[in-house]
């Protein structure tokens, strides 16, 4: 049996543990919330820019953008969304699981597709693998992030994309259902799938205005596909953020809940070893007194 | 009338106006009065003078799109900023926007050096072997 201070310093240090753990999961439940609120106050805006296209695609279907056209894929872009920091529990690797499984479906040789990490986790999995990556750097997904700080990023995919060096882009990220669950989704951001504008209420989509466009219809669809697009992807990497949280959260919570257990198991092996301790004590005592009678 | 502005922040902006006046470098400067026909236009780099009583209001934009439709005006940006003159408005946009970048460049130095060290100190610890 180990010995009884051997087994306090594992407690001591059992319960160290279990504080910073604790603290991670509060920290993170607090970022968690104010991700919940940034995603509910870039809901109006895409509600409205969604409203918008939607009604300059159907006024004219002349109207056309390249970003609309689907062609030929030689190389297709896959964007993995990912956490900078790890401790998220499976957060990261179920990105990168399914983004495998699918592409060992899809493609023959990794010349094919073209992997675009954001996060320094994707970035060093890419690496790892070996895949041909579209930049070197760290794309840096901070914990309060803002519009412009993935504006340099997304114009960099929207130029590579105009250009031909790829011709397809798809996103992967976990996608926020609930504190519990997030599930990784496969999104194609490029060429933009028609169907994915969504408008969300019939009766304003039944009411036909004719709008006058100032100063003509294809200068304000060549003004709005680069914005839906930013957007588009800036409202994955929000859902993907609040997913960290709430991965980061249950996984430390669950971490806190194993210490704590660990503590009671060892706590009853210490108060053993204490015991017997006593035990030997005491037979001692009582030995040594009857060899004196 | 009544105007929104809504930027991927939430919404920044949402009062009754007099009239509006929008100005961009792509086309000139045009205003919207009460009753105007439904209209979209767009916004490269300008702005939208929202006026009431008098007193007048700028919203720089960056990027954006304006709607009428029905006296409601909705603003769609991807930044932009209320100021009381286009100059400071303008002014202040652009000064969060180069704080924000200049302290993520800081911040992935930053994550970089950390990183570096980490590696240096597992190295040195001879840890995972």
């Amino acid at each position: 049996m180990a010995s009884m201070r051997d087994i306090k310093s594992r407690i001591n240090a059992t319960k160290k543990t279990s504080q910073i753990t604790k603290a991670m999961h509060m920290v993170s439940a607090s970022k968690l919330k104010k991700a919940e609120r940034s995603i509910k106050s870039y809901r109006p805006l895409m509600y409205q820019l969604n409203m918008m296209l939607d009604t300059l695609l159907n006024s004219d279907r002349e109207l056309s953008h390249p970003m609309l056209v689907n062609r030929e894929t030689e190389v297709t872009c896959y964007i993995l969304v990912s956490s900078d920091r790890g401790l998220a529990g499976p957060y990261n690797a179920n990105v990168f699981k399914k983004f495998q499984a699918d592409i060992e479906e899809r493609h023959e040789s990794n010349d094919e597709f073209i992997v675009a990490p954001i996060g320094h986790k994707a970035l060093s999995f890419a690496k790892r693998y070996g895949y041909k990556t579209l930049f070197d750097e760290t794309v840096h997904v901070r914990d309060d992030i803002q519009f412009i700080d993935f504006k340099a990023t997304t114009e960099r995919f929207m130029r590579d994309y105009l250009r031909g060096t790829i011709d397809k882009i798809v996103v992967y990220y976990n996608e926020f259902v609930n504190t519990l669950t997030q599930v990784v989704r496969d999104r194609q951001l490029l060429p933009i799938d028609q169907e994915a504008i969504v408008v969300p209420s019939e009766e304003e989509h039944n009411e036909q205005i004719l709008f006058t466009y100032e100063p003509y219809p294809q200068a304000i669809v060549d003004q709005l596909m680069p914005m839906f697009v930013e957007n588009m992807l800036y409202g994955y990497i929000l859902d993907a953020k609040a997913s960290e949280h709430a991965a980061r959260m249950t996984a430390m919570k669950s971490a806190t809940d194993n210490a704590k257990d660990l503590i009671k198991s060892l706590q009853l092996h210490y108060n053993r070893a204490r015991q017997a301790a006593i035990t030997i004590e005491l037979t001692d005592i009582i030995g040594g007194a009857n060899a004196v009678n | 009338m009544d105007i929104t502005v809504v930027t991927p922040q939430g919404e920044l902006y949402n009062e009754s106006v007099e009239y509006v006046v929008i100005s961009s470098k792509m086309n000139g400067e045009f205003a919207i009065l009460k009753g105007h026909v439904p209209i979209i236009s767009a916004i490269d780099v300008g702005y939208v003078k929202m006026v009431r009583e008098d007193k007048s209001l700028y919203t720089v934009v960056i990027n954006g799109v304006v709607e009428h439709k029905n006296d409601k005006i909705s603003v769609i940006a991807q930044e932009a900023h209320v100021g009381m003159s286009k100059v400071s408005a303008m002014d202040h946009l652009n000064t969060v926007r180069e704080e924000r970048l200049e302290e993520n460049r800081k911040r992935n130095v930053d994550f970089a050096k950390a990183e570096r060290e980490l590696k240096k100190n597992i190295k040195q610890a001879k840890a995972g072997k």
